[in-house]
Order: C-alpha cells, then sequence, then structure tokens
C-alpha cells in the first residue's frame, strides 16, 4: 500500500508545483512507482511543467465524475517508466471535486502506486480541503518571506485540525548571501515560528526556471544546487533522518520595555 | 463533597488567587486560531503571529507569545501577560491598546511580564516571586 502525501503551503507562487514534480522524480528514479495528482482545478499546470499538456484526454474530475476509468486519465511520463500524472480540469472550477471523492482517489492510487504525490492549490478553501481530504502525510512549502510563513503557518493549523499529523516542512528559493547580510528570514528564524520538522532547504537557482520552461524537472539536472537540495528531500522522504538545527539563545538581561498606547 | 473553598494559609492568603477559573491550552495556536475565555489562560505551547488569545484575567504563555494578546479582557486593570519571550503584534491590558514600538529590538530569551504601571503598560523582565508586585 502507498503513501499519500499532499504539497501545499496556503500562499500562491512558493513552489508547491516544482516540488511537487521534483519528489515525484526523485521518488521514480529511485525506481518507485509514483502517480502525481493535480489538485488545483482550474489553474493546472503540473502538466505543463512536466511537458506533459499535449497527452491529457482525461482528467481528475472525468475519474471523479465516472465519465473514464482512473487508469484512462493517467498520464505515463516521457522519461521515467514509473512516473504518472493525474491532471486537473482546467475549464472546471476547484467545486467539480469533494473531499468524499479525493479520499476514494487517493484509496484507489495506493493500490497501485508506492507513493502519491498531491499538488495542492494555493488558499483554504474547498480547493485545500480537497486536496488534504485522502493524503496519510502533509508537506509544507514555504519561502523565506514573512507573509508566506505566516501562510503556512495558518495551514500547519488547518492540518492539525484535520488530523494530518506531523507536517514536513520545505523552505524554497533561499539566498544564503542575503540570509548573511540579515536581509532574509533564515531557516532558525521560521523553524522557530512554525515548529515543525525540516524536510530540506532549497535554494533560489535559475536552473529552476531553466529546466521548467523545458518541461523538465530540476532534480535531472545533476550539477544544480537546486537538484541537488531535491535528491536529499527525496532521500529524507524515503526514510533518512533530517538533523535538527539548533537555535540560537539570547543571554539574560534585566531591561524594561514600555509599549506604545493607541489614541 | 463540597466544604467550601479551603482558606489559603494567612499570611499568604494577598499573593493567591483563586476566584476566577483558569484553563490550560497544551499546545501552540497558529495564525488564524482564537481563543476567549472567561479567566485566566495558560498556553503550553507558543501563540504565534496571527492568533488570539483573549482572557478575562491573566494569560501565561510557556513560550513564545508573538500573536495578540488581551487581558484583563473586561476591564480588569490588574491583569498581566507573561510569556518566555514576550513579542506580541499587539498587547492589550483592560482598555489599553499597545503596540512594540516600530524600531524595537526584539529582547532575548528570557521571560517577561507586562503589566500596568502609574497608568502605562510596561514590560519588564519576570523574576521569580515578584510578578505581582
Ligand atoms: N528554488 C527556486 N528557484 C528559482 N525559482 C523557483 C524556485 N522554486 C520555484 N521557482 C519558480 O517560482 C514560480 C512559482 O513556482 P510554483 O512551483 O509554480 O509555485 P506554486 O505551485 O506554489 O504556485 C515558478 O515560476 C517557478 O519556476
Ligand atoms: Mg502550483
Amino acid at each position: 500500500m502507498g503513501e499519500v502525501i499532499v504539497v501545499t503551503s496556503g500562499k500562491g507562487g512558493v513552489g508547491k508545483t516544482t516540488t511537487t514534480a521534483n519528489l515525484g522524480t526523485g521518488l521514480a528514479q529511485l525506481g518507485n512507482k509514483v502517480a502525481l495528482v493535480d489538485a488545483d482545478i482550474g489553474l493546472r499546470n503540473l502538466d505543463v511543467v512536466l511537458g506533459l499538456e499535449n497527452r491529457i484526454v482525461y482528467d481528475i474530475t472525468d475519474v471523479t465524475g465516472g465519465h473514464c476509468r482512473l487508469r484512462q486519465a493517467l498520464i505515463k511520463d516521457k522519461r521515467y517508466e514509473g512516473l504518472f500524472l493525474l491532471p486537473a480540469a482546467q475549464t472546471k472550477d476547484k467545486t467539480s471535486v469533494n473531499p468524499d471523492q479525493m479520499k476514494e482517489l487517493c484509496g484507489d492510487l495506493r493500490q497501485e502506486f508506492d507513493y502519491v504525490i498531491i499538488d495542492c492549490p494555493a488558499g483554504i478553501e474547498q480547493g485545500f480541503k480537497n486536496a488534504i481530504a485522502g493524503a496519510d502525510r502533509a508537506v509544507v512549502v514555504t519561502t523565506p518571506e514573512v507573509s508566506a510563513v505566516r501562510d503556512a503557518d495558518r495551514i500547519v493549523g488547518l492540518l492539525e485540525a484535520a488530523e494530518l499529523r506531523d507536517p514536513r516542512l520545505i523552505v524554497n528559493r533561499v539566498r544564503y548571501k542575503m540570509v548573511k547580510a540579515g536581509d532574509m528570514m533564515s531557516i532558525e528564524d521560521i523553524i522557530d515560528i512554525l515548529a515543525i520538522d525540516l524536510l530540506g532547504v532549497v535554494p533560489e537557482d535559475e536552473m529552476v526556471v531553466i529546466t521548467t520552461n523545458r518541461g523538465e524537472a530540476v532534480i535531472c539536472d545533476d550539477r544544480s544546487r537546486s537538484g541537488q537540495a531535491y535528491r536529499n528531500i527525496v532521500r529524507r522522504i524515503t526514510g533518512e533522518q533530517v538533523p535538527l538545527l539548533s537555535l540560537e539563545e539570547g543571554g539574560l538581561m534585566n531591561r524594561i520595555r514600555r509599549m506604545i498606547g493607541f489614541k | 463533597m463540597d466544604t467550601g473553598r479551603k482558606a489559603p494559609v494567612s499570611h499568604l492568603q494577598d499573593d493567591v488567587e483563586g476566584e476566577e477559573n483558569t484553563i490550560l491550552i497544551r499546545r501552540t495556536l497558529r495564525s488564524g486560531q482564537k481563543f476567549y475565555y472567561d479567566g485566566n489562560v495558560i498556553v503550553m505551547g507558543d501563540v504565534n503571529p496571527g492568533a488570539e488569545v483573549v482572557a478575562t484575567g491573566h494569560v501565561i504563555v510557556m513560550g513564545q507569545m508573538r500573536g495578540m494578546v488581551h487581558a484583563g479582557a473586561e476591564g480588569d486593570e490588574s491583569a498581566m501577560v507573561m510569556a518566555f519571550r514576550l513579542l506580541p503584534t499587539q498587547l492589550r491590558i483592560a482598555n489599553h491598546i499597545t503596540r512594540p514600538p516600530d524600531d524595537e529590538v526584539p529582547p532575548g530569551t528570557f521571560p517577561e511580564v507586562a503589566k500596568i504601571k502609574n497608568g502605562v503598560v510596561t514590560i519588564e523582565s519576570y523574576q521569580t516571586g515578584r510578578a505581582a508586585v
């Protein structure tokens, strides 16, 4: 029985789709049978990122609506034997699928695949609820920005409420130079707020954009730093331990602070 | 069997509070989560930015307080907010609404107490046994 992992974030544009494509590709490279599910109905783009757009005949709503069999809607990847995509519908909206249907779909997929990875839409509404409904585990993606971390925190709270315990964190688009200069949130700052396990850190890397535009995953690029980061993340997903970061501690001082009152 | 509340040992009487209910939250409150309680609140976890804790009594956070906190929400000016790390987005006691100064350097990792002193909300480092002074 396979494992269903949802990739989620709250905020859009932080790298959910990129992460889903790379995790899927990486897990397939290791010989796993992997199904990627694009749950971003109405804004599908996992197919584009994987370079599979021109192969779509049926989509997820055709499966949940009973218009085709699951097998018919699954698109086989160009490069990797074990990698499949269940595309989102582009001409429908998020209400065309409900959480019960997603649960059933995930139940069917996990019979056949080692890993089922769900690309969640941004937001906390129906699309999010659908995407997490059938998941066993969650991976939360954020960037080192206050707003993205705030949204990630909201998502972690909602995952807890939905009894999806112990989500793991990927911090994407980190620019080490900026962090060093104190111009970007550090990993410690982020972990300090979210207090969840770190699955990995992916640097800002133009190779992500270059490979994505070619319909390839950066994990296939042996030299890129982001590809290496995703390869490490894939290994951790298959069971390796992540070393914990130590949090900086400040000294004890006796000082008085004043708060500013509102008129 | 209810024999009524036992009187506290006499010399402690002024420092022991027991009239209000106190509730224990054994987790972190995350962005978007709000907690209201008629009494004192103890959070065994953090209160993250975007989360809110409102209590008619004291609020004690055994962790980081980074969200919005309102102690003495029904007007009790003696209510306090205490946290292992007190970095609220906004801190309210009774009808005093405050925020940290824009240029504030965040304090280190040590417990602090916020309370009304001479009509102004002040924060000072927590020293054992002196919270109520
Ligand atoms: N590590 C990275 N370095 C540079 N660009 C990135 C990185 N991760 C993602 N991007 C780019 O950011 C944009 C948004 O990523 P995407 O995966 O589509 O986000 P989401 O699915 O969360 O909306 C894309 O153009 C993608 O190529
Ligand atoms: Mg996306």
